[in-house]
This record gives C-alpha cells, structure tokens and sequence, in this order.
C-alpha cells in the first residue's frame, strides 16, 4: 500500500519507490530507499506525511508519499 | 593553492548533511569570530569566521546542510559550486556517526569529485549510545581520506581535526580518494565521454571521469555548463 495511507505511530517497511528516476535518487539520498523501516509520526489531509526514518524527520507531500510503496512489518 | 600556504593562509570549508553538527563545529573552531552574510544573489546564509592556529591564518567557510551535490536545490549547487570555484585548500565533511550509511552518501559524492576531504565523525557519543562500534581506522582506510571522530558539543575532537585539516593543505596528509566502479557497461560509457570531455576546457576546472558521471545523470547544471562553451 502506498505510505499516504499509513496511519500515525504505524511502523512500516518500504518496498518500492514507483517513481521517476530523479524522485527516486531524491529520497534514496535522503536515506529513504526500499528496505529501509519508517515510522509514520503525522498524517493528515491536506498536510504532509511526517515520518522517522533512520532518526531523522522528513515531511512528504502526499503526491510523494502517494509514490512510496510500503508494507506493515 | 601553492601561493595560498606560502601566506600561510588555509581556506577550510564546511559541508554536511543537514542536522549533522556543521553549525556546532563551526562555532567550536572559530568562537566569536564571524560573520553572517549572504551567498550572492541568493537567500542561502554564509557563514564565515576565522581562526589562526600554528602560524596558519585559517578561514572557515559553513555551507549549506546538503544531503548530496546534485542539483536539485540552489543549497546543493551552492555547495557543490564553492568545492570547485571556491578552491578550498581542506574540505571537511561532517558526518554524523550515528546516522554512516546516509551521510556517506556525500562524502562518496566528494571524494569522486576529488575533493581534498577530511571525515569529521560528529556525534561520536550518540552513535555509541545507540551500540555502534565504529572502527575509525579501517573506515579511513576504505574510503582513502582520513577521518577524524569528535563530539562537537563537548567540543571533542576539533584540535585533531585542526591538525588534521593543516596537514592536509600543507600536502603532508594525501587524500587517495575513491574510484569507485559502476560495473562494465557503465564504466565503457564512462571512459568514452572521458576522452572526449579530456579535450576540452572544463575538465581544466573539473575531474574528466566526475563530469562524464554527471553528464550520464544527466544534472542539470554541468549539462548547461557544456551547452555554454
């Protein structure tokens, strides 16, 4: 399921970015590349997705989010 | 940058992932002594102070937190622009401990632009804290530039890297820096765009092998560079 559908304190693991190769390098560089677990801190629309991923937080815009594929783990 | 130590002058620049300590060890090594400006034509605050340490006039340089020098944003090529045209004679790379395997990503991206790189190894504590060993000396070793740990906020480790960073500019410390390998179809593109970007001007100012990177990226900025001559 995509990460914009994830609910706040939800801890999920990516799996697919479907996304352009520009977005992709984007988050990858940003340490958010598939594998890697995320915690869902805020989500609410309209807003951002706010997530922790490797103790850091990144705001998503929902398109964005919309693009991040993930699995419950 | 010959002229530059025979005046005793180092020019040190500051790069970094975002919340990685930059502002920290700025602070740690100049105190005072600086002042807060704007890149031109930009709304990016400069910062630069300066120090003298051993004789050495040594002028800081903080820019922007980075998470790598592609040009997506104006921080990036900012960054990227002062590595190049800027000429430091050290760039130090903070990097927080805690957090390798993402700050790496940058360093990487230095190191292939043969940048005269020293790892500073911020937040040693939390990286400790969080039961990481890291061993600095192979850590070195792998990436060919020296690395130094510190805690900025118990202003650990900033002689070492002064020292560090004057033993680079003085040619004492070499940077081997990286090669690294794309894999064989990758590389052949590589090696073909190498020779013929090797004839022309802008590999005077920048590493041929860098540039023929950048162009199979495709960014941006360097593609607009080519199209300009």
């Amino acid at each position: 399921m995509p990460l914009s559908m994830v609910s706040p304190g939800e801890v999920v693991q990516v799996v697919a970015v479907r996304a352009g190769w520009g977005l992709q390098r984007r988050l990858a560089e940003m340490g958010l590349n598939p594998g890697v677990k995320v915690r869902v801190m805020n989500s609410q629309r309209p807003g951002p997705v706010v997530i922790d991923v490797r103790g850091s937080r990144l705001a998503l815009g929902q398109g964005v989010a919309h693009k991040i594929m993930v699995a419950l783990s | 940058m010959a002229g530059n130590i025979a005046k005793k002058k180092i020019t040190l620049a500051l790069v970094g992932n975002p919340n990685s300590g930059k502002t920290t060890v700025f602070n740690n090594l100049t105190g005072a002594r600086q002042h807060v400006g704007n890149w031109p034509g930009v709304t990016v605050e400069k910062k630069e102070g300066s120090l003298s340490y051993e004789g050495y006039d040594i002028k800081v340089v903080d820019l922007p937190g980075v998470y790598s020098l592609t040009a997506y944003s104006l921080d990036e090529v900012i960054a990227r622009d002062f590595v190049i045209d800027g000429n430091p004679d050290v760039v130090v790379d903070i990097v927080d401990a805690s957090n390798l395997e993402r700050n790496l990503y940058l360093a990487v991206q230095l190191l292939e632009m043969g940048a005269p790189l020293i790892i500073a190894l911020n937040m040693m504590d939390v990286a400790e804290s969080r039961g990481y060993r890291i061993d600095v000396n192979a850590l070195a070793r792998e990436i060919g530039t020296p690395v130094v740990p510190m805690v900025a906020t118990r202003n650990q480790g900033t002689r070492e890297l002064l020292q560090t960073a004057v033993e680079v500019a003085k040619g004492n410390i070499k940077v081997a820096g990286l090669r690294l390998q794309y894999g064989r179809e990758v590389e052949e593109e590589i090696a073909k765009l190498e020779k013929i970007i090797s004839s022309n001007s802008l590999s005077k100012k920048y590493p041929p092998r860098w540039l023929a990177v950048k162009l199979l990226e495709e960014d941006e900025e360097i593609i607009k560079k080519f199209k300009e001559l």
